[in-house]
Formats: C-alpha cells, sequence, structure tokens
C-alpha cells in the first residue's frame, strides 16, 4: 500500500517534471512551434497551390499564356505572307475575316519580280513612287469587305495614306492573272500539239508590234534576273470561254537552277487570234515527218 | 495532455487538405509586371498592378523598428506566435464571443495576405496560424519582414512601403524620417481612418502612439520621440483623386477584358497605347466642371440634392480615335460612365439623321417646302400621335434647311411618318448606332437611347462626308519585350456619297451660324463647324451634337434619375442652354492656335440662294433668304407666278407665324463661362 503510494507519487513528479521540461522547451525553445514549422516544411509540395498568391501565379501564366497565343497567330500570319509568291496568290489568301498584311518590301518584291499584269492593275509604278516619296510607306493592308477589295497603303502610324479599291469577283476570277506552275508543260495541261520550241516562238513573236509583245511576252529581265532559261512555249485556247475571239493561255516553259517552271501567261483574245493563225501546230504524228508549226518541213519530204 | 493531443491532431487533419503550398522564395510575391496604359501623346496614364519592391536595405531601419514596435514587438523572439499576444487576445475573444482581436504577429499577417480570405473566422485564423509557423522554419525573419513591407496596404492606393513613401513624402522609403517612417507604420492597421489625406488629426494621433511603441520598445528614446514630434512631416501634396482620364482608363480596361480576358490586362505586363489626348480631357473636365458649377447655381434647390451630371465625348474625324470621354463630373464620386451608356434619349440630335433618310428616300432637298403645323399622324388603326413642337409654335411653309435649323418637331415626325421608321433605322445603322432603335414614329424627335459615343461616331460620318471611321480606344498593344500583340488599322468605309452628305452639313452649319446652335457663335468659336442641339420632353436631357473638318464632339446633360431640368425661374435647360456652352468652351480651347479649316464641297453641289418661306430662287425683294446647298441635279425654281416650285409638298399659302420669330426658339439665358 505504502509502496504503491510511493510509485503514485513517483508517477505524479514524472509527468510534472515531463510537463516542465516540455513547458521549459516551448518557453524557451518553441520547440511545438519549430516542430509543426518544421513538420509542415516537411510536407509542404504535397499540399495544394492555394491561395491569392498562387492564385496571382496562375493568372500570371494565363495571361503569358494568351500573350503567346497572340504571337503566335501573328508570327503565323508574317511567316505565311512572307512565303506568298505572287499577287495571285495573295489575293486568294484573302478572305473578309482575315485582312493581309504585307510588308513594303514584300509588297515591292511581288510588285517588280514576278511579271504580272495585276500588279499594274493595283495601281501604277509611278504612284507607288509618289506615295514611298515622303518616306512614310511602311506597310500594305488588303481588306475585303463584301465584293471590294481595299488596298491601302499604311504609314508606321497604321494610317493609310493611299486606298486602292478593287473588285474582288475581279480579282479572284481574272483570267488575265499569270501564275507559276513547277513542272513541264505537258504536265501544266499543254498538248504535245501546243507546244513548240522557244525560237519558233520567237519567229512568229518578232512579226507583232512592240505594243503586242509586251503585252503577251513578260519582261525578259525577269528571266535574267533569276537566271532562267526558256526552253520551250505552249499555247492553248482557254476552254469554255464565252468570248469571241476567244482569249489564250501561253505557258512558257524554263528551266531554273534546280527545276523545270512554266510561267503561264493569260492572251487576250484579239492577240491569241492573231498569234494562232500564225502558228499552226500539227498534229504530231510520231510516224511521220517533224512539221514546223511555222509549216516549214523539218525532217525529210516524200 | 492526451486529449489536447489529440484534439490538436484531429484539427490538423480536419484542415490539413486546405493547406496551401508555399513557394519557394518570397520574393515570387513581388514578380508581377505592371501594366501601363498610355495616352496618345505618350504619357503614362495608368499603371495596374504596380508595385515597388525593395530590400531591407533601402528601407529606413527606422521604419522597420517602427513596424515591429507598433505591429510585432516580439518580431525577432517568437517562432511564429507570441503567446503573450495570443492568449490576451483569445481572452479578450472569449469574453465578447467573437474573433474581435487577432493577437496576429507580422508572420500570421504575412500568412494571412498572401493565402487567405479576410474572413474572420475561426477555422482561417488556426491555418494562418500554421502557415506562419512554418514560415518562420522556412524563411530568415529577414525575409519575412521584407515580404511583408513589400506588400502591405497602406492607403490611398500605395501596396507597399516604397510605394507609401512616394505617395505619402514623395521621397524614397530609405530616406524617411524617424516622424514620417512612425506615421507610416500606423497606416497598415487603419489605412483609410488614419490616412493623413482624410483625417491629419487622427494620422497624427496614431503616429504618436507609435512613437510611444517604439520607446516601450527601446527603439528610441523619450528625447528623440519629443524632437521627433517637432520636426515638419513634409506630407506631399494628395495625387489628384479625380484623374480626368479615368473613366476612358475604365473603359479602355473593361474593353480589353472582354476582348481578351482579365488576367491578359491586369497580369500580363503589357504597355497599352490608347488614343485619349490627356491636353483635351483636361479642357473636357475643365468645360464641364466649370460650366455644371454655373448651372448648379441655376437650378431649382432640391430635396435630394442631386447634382447635374454630364458627359462628353469627342473624335478624331479622320481616323475615328476617340481623343476625349468624360463620363461623369467626378469619376471618385461616380464610377457611372455616361459617355458610353445608351440609356438617355438622343432628342433633337437623332433628327439630322430623320433628314439625311429623308433627302436620300424622297429625293428633296434643303430647299424642298414643307408646312409646319399641328398635324395627327396614324400610329395604328384609331390611334393617332399629335407631335408638338418646342413652345407650340408653328411656322406654316417653310424650307427644310430652316426647319433643321430651327429643330421643328413637326417637320421630323412628318418626314418620318412618310419614310416609315425602319427605313430611318437603317440610315442609324449605316452611320454607326448599335443600339436597339424603336421602330415608331417618335423616333423623330429622338425618343431613343443612345449613347454620347454612338452620337460621336455618326456625326463624325457627316463631318467625314459619308466616311465611317469606327471610333476605337487602343492604338497598339505591346508585351514587356515591346512585341507588338494588337495594332489598330483604320476601315473607313464611304457609307454615303459625299454629294448626299454635304447638303445635310450645310443644313447643320446653318444649325450654329443662325439656329438652336448659334450660342457657340455668341461664346466665340469661329472655328467652320456645324451641329445640332437636343432637348427632350420635359427637359430630361440636353444634347449638343457638333462637329468641325477635324473632330465630331458630344455634349449630354442631366440628372441620373431622368427628372427634368428646371431652374429657379421654372424654366428648363435646353440643349442650347446646358450643353452647347460646354460645346463652344471646350472646342474653343482645343483648337486654340489652330486654323480654321474650311470643310471641302465635293463635286456635284451647288450653292443657291433661295428664299426660305417659298424655297423660290432667292430674288432682291425676297427678305427671308438663305443659302442652300444642293445636287447639281435638283431643279429649283424662280418665283414668276406662272413656274410651280419644285416641292415636296404642294404650294399652299403659308399658315404659320413670321418667320422672324424662329430666333426665339431654344434660347435661354445662357450662363457666362
Amino acid at each position: 500500500m505504502k509502496k504503491a503510494g510511493m510509485m503514485g507519487n513517483l508517477n505524479g513528479i514524472v509527468f510534472f517534471v515531463a510537463l516542465l521540461v516540455i513547458f521549459s522547451l516551448e518557453m524557451f525553445g518553441k520547440v511545438v512551434e519549430r516542430g509543426v514549422g518544421y513538420y509542415l516544411k516537411w510536407e509542404n509540395y504535397s499540399r495544394p497551390q492555394l491561395g491569392r498568391i498562387w492564385e496571382k501565379d496562375r493568372e500570371k501564366i494565363v495571361a503569358q499564356k494568351k500573350i503567346e497565343t497572340l504571337l503566335s497567330s501573328l508570327n503565323t500570319q508574317e511567316t505565311s505572307s512572307d512565303s506568298i509568291q505572287s499577287f495571285k496568290e495573295l489575293f486568294e489568301q484573302l478572305n473578309p475575316a482575315v485582312p493581309q498584311m504585307v510588308s513594303r518590301k514584300k509588297f515591292l518584291q511581288l510588285y517588280f519580280e514576278f511579271p504580272e499584269q495585276l500588279s499594274r492593275k493595283i495601281i501604277s509604278p509611278y504612284e507607288l513612287l509618289e506615295i514611298d516619296s515622303n518616306r512614310d510607306w511602311q506597310r500594305v493592308l488588303l481588306t475585303q469587305l463584301g465584293e471590294w477589295i481595299t488596298v491601302s497603303f499604311i504609314n508606321n502610324q497604321n494610317y493609310p495614306i493611299r486606298e486602292v479599291f478593287m473588285s474582288a469577283d475581279g480579282v479572284g476570277e481574272n483570267p488575265l492573272v499569270r501564275d507559276i506552275f513547277r513542272g513541264t508543260l505537258e504536265e501544266a495541261g499543254f498538248g504535245d500539239n501546243s507546244i513548240l520550241p522557244f525560237s519558233d516562238f520567237m519567229r512568229v513573236l518578232k512579226t507583232l508590234g512592240s505594243e503586242t509583245q509586251e503585252t503577251l511576252f513578260p519582261d525578259p529581265s525577269w528571266f535574267f534576273s533569276k537566271n532562267y532559261h526558256v526552253t520551250r512555249v505552249g499555247i492553248k485556247e482557254t476552254p469554255n470561254s464565252n468570248e469571241y475571239p476567244p482569249p489564250a493561255r501561253m505557258g512558257v516553259e524554263y528551266q531554273s537552277d534546280f527545276f523545270t517552271e512554266v510561267l503561264i501567261l493569260p492572251v487576250p483574245g484579239h492577240i491569241s487570234e492573231n498569234l494562232l493563225s500564225q502558228i499552226e501546230i500539227p498534229v504530231i504524228d510520231e510516224a511521220a515527218e517533224t512539221v514546223s508549226p511555222f509549216g516549214d518541213f523539218q525532217g525529210e519530204s516524200n | 495532455m492526451m486529449a489536447l493531443s489529440l484534439f490538436c491532431l484531429g484539427l490538423y487533419l480536419d484542415l490539413k487538405d486546405d493547406l496551401p503550398q508555399l513557394p519557394d522564395s518570397l520574393e515570387k510575391i513581388n514578380l508581377s509586371l505592371p501594366t501601363e496604359i498610355y495616352s496618345s501623346e505618350g504619357n503614362v496614364i495608368k499603371v495596374l498592378g504596380q508595385r515597388h519592391p525593395v530590400s531591407l536595405e533601402e528601407i529606413s531601419p527606422r521604419f522597420t523598428e517602427a513596424m515591429i514596435a507598433t505591429e510585432d514587438s516580439r518580431f525577432y523572439s517568437h517562432s511564429g506566435v507570441d503567446h503573450i499576444g495570443l492568449a490576451r487576445a483569445m481572452l479578450k475573444n472569449i469574453r465578447n464571443m467573437k474573433v474581435s482581436q487577432g493577437g496576429s504577429t507580422i508572420t500570421q499577417q504575412l500568412s494571412k495576405n498572401l493565402f487567405f480570405s479576410f474572413e474572420r473566422k475561426w477555422e482561417r485564423k488556426i491555418k494562418e496560424l500554421l502557415i506562419a509557423l512554418q514560415m518562420e522554419a522556412t524563411f530568415s525573419k529577414e525575409e519575412i519582414l521584407e515580404a511583408y513591407c513589400n506588400q502591405v496596404y497602406f492607403g490611398s492606393g500605395a501596396y507597399g512601403v516604397e510605394d507609401a513613401s512616394l505617395v505619402y513624402f514623395n521621397k524614397r522609403a530609405k530616406n524617411l524620417t524617424l516622424l514620417q517612417a512612425a506615421m507610416l507604420a500606423g497606416l497598415p492597421n487603419s489605412p483609410n481612418s488614419a490616412n493623413p489625406f482624410n483625417n491629419f488629426e487622427r494620422a497624427m494621433s496614431r503616429t504618436r502612439t507609435v512613437l510611444n511603441r517604439m520607446v516601450r520598445s527601446n527603439f528610441i528614446s523619450s528625447f528623440e520621440m519629443e524632437q521627433a514630434l517637432e520636426t515638419d512631416l513634409e506630407l506631399a501634396p494628395p495625387r489628384i483623386q479625380s484623374n480626368p482620364n479615368q473613366y476612358f482608363i475604365q473603359y479602355v480596361i473593361s474593353n480589353l477584358e472582354n476582348e481578351y480576358g482579365k488576367e491578359f490586362v491586369h497580369f500580363g505586363g503589357l504597355k497599352i497605347f490608347t488614343t485619349i489626348d490627356s491636353r483635351l480631357q483636361q479642357y473636357a473636365q475643365q468645360a464641364v466642371l466649370t460650366h455644371m458649377k454655373s448651372l448648379d447655381k441655376r437650378m431649382a434647390p432640391r430635396e435630394d440634392e442631386e447634382l447635374l451630371q454630364a458627359a462628353m465625348v469627342s473624335l478624331e474625324n479622320k481616323t475615328g480615335a476617340i481623343r476625349v470621354l468624360l463620363g461623369g463630373r467626378d469619376y471618385s464620386k461616380s464610377q457611372f460612365n455616361r459617355a458610353v451608356s445608351n440609356n438617355r434619349m438622343a432628342g433633337s440630335s437623332f433628327k439630322p439623321i430623320v433628314y439625311l433618310t429623308a433627302m436620300e428616300v424622297l429625293g428633296i432637298s434643303p430647299a424642298t417646302v414643307i408646312r409646319d403645323e399641328p398635324v395627327s399622324l396614324e400610329i395604328s388603326p384609331g390611334k393617332s400621335w399629335e407631335p408638338k413642337n418646342f413652345n407650340d409654335q408653328y411656322f406654316g411653309d417653310l424650307i427644310l434647311k430652316r426647319a433643321l435649323m430651327n429643330s421643328l418637331n413637326v417637320v421630323s415626325a412628318k418626314l418620318v411618318n412618310d419614310l416609315t421608321p425602319p427605313r430611318v433605322i437603317k440610315t442609324a445603322r449605316q452611320m454607326g448606332l448599335t443600339s436597339p432603335l424603336g421602330e415608331n414614329l417618335s423616333l423623330a424627335l429622338g425618343a431613343t437611347g443612345v449613347s454620347p459615343l454612338e452620337m460621336a461616331g455618326a456625326y463624325s460620318v457627316i463631318a467625314n462626308l459619308g466616311i465611317l471611321n469606327e471610333p476605337y480606344l487602343v492604338e497598339r498593344i505591346e508585351d514587356f519585350r515591346g512585341n507588338k500583340l494588337y495594332e489598330h488599322f483604320y476601315f473607313g468605309v464611304q457609307r454615303f456619297s459625299q454629294k448626299s452628305i454635304y447638303p445635310l452639313l450645310d443644313m447643320m452649319r446653318g444649325v450654329v451660324e443662325e439656329g438652336t446652335g448659334r450660342v457657340i457663335r455668341r461664346m466665340g468659336f469661329s472655328h467652320p463647324a456645324g451641329g445640332k442641339t437636343g432637348t427632350t420632353n420635359d427637359y430630361k436631357d440636353a444634347w449638343f451634337d457638333g462637329f468641325t473638318k477635324d473632330m465630331a464632339t458630344v455634349v449630354w446633360v442631366g440628372y441620373d434619375s431622368n427628372i427634368s431640368m428646371i431652374d429657379r425661374n421654372g424654366r428648363g435647360l435646353t440643349g442650347g442652354g446646358a450643353a452647347a456652352p460646354i460645346w463652344a468652351y471646350f472646342m474653343k480651347k482645343a483648337l486654340s492656335g489652330k486654323s480654321q479649316v474650311n470643310f471641302p464641297v465635293p463635286e456635284g453641289i451647288r450653292f443657291v440662294d433661295v428664299d426660305s418661306q417659298t424655297g423660290y430662287i432667292a430674288n432682291s425683294s425676297m427678305k427671308n433668304t438663305m443659302t442652300v446647298a444642293v445636287k447639281n441635279d435638283v431643279v429649283l425654281t424662280l418665283p414668276p407666278s406662272t413656274d410651280s416650285v419644285q416641292g415636296y409638298s404642294p404650294q399652299e399659302e403659308s399658315a404659320g407665324e413670321p418667320l422672324d420669330n424662329l430666333e426665339t426658339i431654344e434660347e435661354h439665358v445662357l450662363p457666362e463661362l
């Protein structure tokens, strides 16, 4: 009984001492706070990112993603406009929802490098010079509103220095627009019976007036500047044309450093009639002799 | 002991999932780049999310001492919880049976500010405490103190000690004096009530308390405290509370938020280049405030003491750029943007749209004669409408130009009746109005809600000779690296032929020269201009919408509660008396020093002097003549009795009042600016 009483007292003392130790450790060493603090620190990364600071972080990420999306969309637009090879392509990419922007440099490249009549339909080179004279012209914006296309020459404030209005129908379905086809004349749809060597074509071209020559054939400087060598020419009537005399399409095949390409040119009806009357392309019979489109016999005569 | 431990464990397990993760570094909280909004002159007019984080070395030690003495005197000795402070707060809260005192340490406050809501709940308090303990175990005391100083709110829109030093004392935090440091340290606890700009006495009283606590914490001696109290506080003048650009800024922000999302605007670190011209905006506010004060004195006293409000929009015609957008008298008192709200009737300022439609559709011209007389128009079987002129005055036969110059309601109503409302609405849409427009005859009198911004856009179409440039706010947006994210392009669309618009433009010049808007000439505005007054039923709205070659400006005046504007003499305020003077004052300042630019006359237009009553080509015997601009193909006739007039309605003997009386319409005593 006495022993049990002593044990009880001892337990009480131990408990009291333990409490005293814990209290002292807490008072002087802040063990509870530190223990909890370090425990929470240890399992920090298993907890969710909650609260204002993380919300702010998420909002920053959302903002950054939006910025990246916008930038990427703008870059795509810029890259796609940089890769455009002709005005025809430029106008084809245009739709009412998506205005097209090209730099002054790109516009001039398309205007002067590609030998097509559409350039002159947009604006004359003299007017371009005038626009450029105040050194303010930065870019060209093409917008489509209904059936009208607006070509705006804009300054660095995005204000249009000059606006040109064109009919979308006229541009989209204009048979006079020139094009480049990568491949041979045959692959471009010119039949064997519509193809002749370039030297033969030149003989006919020389007989035409200078104005007709310029209308019919692109500026030779274009071929020289790009180191293109013309090989053959093909001529065919435009199918399903209601016009009379019917217009034609001419293909000028040339060799570039790496490819064979065909410059496809529209030939107005009155020129095509004149041209085709001088060119008689025979139906080629391989078994028969070769006949020049000009009627001269090239092979042996029977 | 065991029970307490189990209770704590249970509590922890219950709250565990709601405890947030801590970032690796407390500097993270200051990494947000501010979004800057620029005016058209290139000045920063607003910064969103601006912070000026500084290191502890860049903060005056007096400030950190004052802060510790005030907020957490045992900051350096506790591990996130101040036992004594907490016990005292708990006792008080138990006694009050609610959470009325925090006893929070600086670490706990930082924990709360970074992670938790501000609602006073036990649960939130425990989570805040646990995170404070973790912060103490993770970061040094210096890091915690620095983070606290950089994010705490000091009132007057200042977050962080550096920003607060600039706002209150116009100096860096490292240069704060003892008195200034003590004042700032007293602010986080009561940023509004102890704000020296709002209540200087209370702010000084709080400062004394802070200094006393510094003495008690042995940071300073009593002598230093007395010395500090004798120094000059050198309080900076308060930032302009009512920034005149504020309506515009908020409109830009809300538009961009709708377009790109809130996060993009506030956390994108953007540079937003807007169209606003701060100088013109300042003039607009001056004009509005000056004239409003004058009108306040004139108005009949009201029990609710509601003040008149005003809105103004000014556009650059050739681009559509919004140069001025003022949505009310004082943004700090009312944030409702009246410049873009379409809840007020346009009144007679809508009439030019009716007249343009009539000239386009009915083939009439400014010289066409129309009869101004009481009329009853059928609006549905058995139901009619009897429009009335201002002051119930009718003038018999008169030409269309004169009718518009004097804003005759009957003429406008007759035109809409012949045109049908949908046809007028079609024209309004072509002019850029987007608000819902009621398909009823009262459209003739502008009984349809429109916004000043819309009206400015529509009037700029007239000034532009038919070209609509959509009003716009933002020129371009760049990210912090200068990459363009958005840029505005001009899509000017010719909505009406120049020949069709010019006769209307000329008629509206007549309004300004000799019609209801001639007050602007009397006020000395001499630039070539056109415009139209507008006063709605019972004088609830007063408008003056006008333009020069380069600018279209619209002013609206009215009460928010849509009650009549009646002055002490019982007379109602009209567009000519309440809105036109603001327009004239503003435009005079805006165009001061600029040369006068005439409106170009398009091809196919000729000017003819005609009799304003009969529409005959004028001769020397005629008394009331005026010049009208008509298309070349409009046939006008000479007065001989054998000729008939090519008029819209058959010539009948005039039955109205003499035209001389037109001078009195809508004219009232005008206040001086």
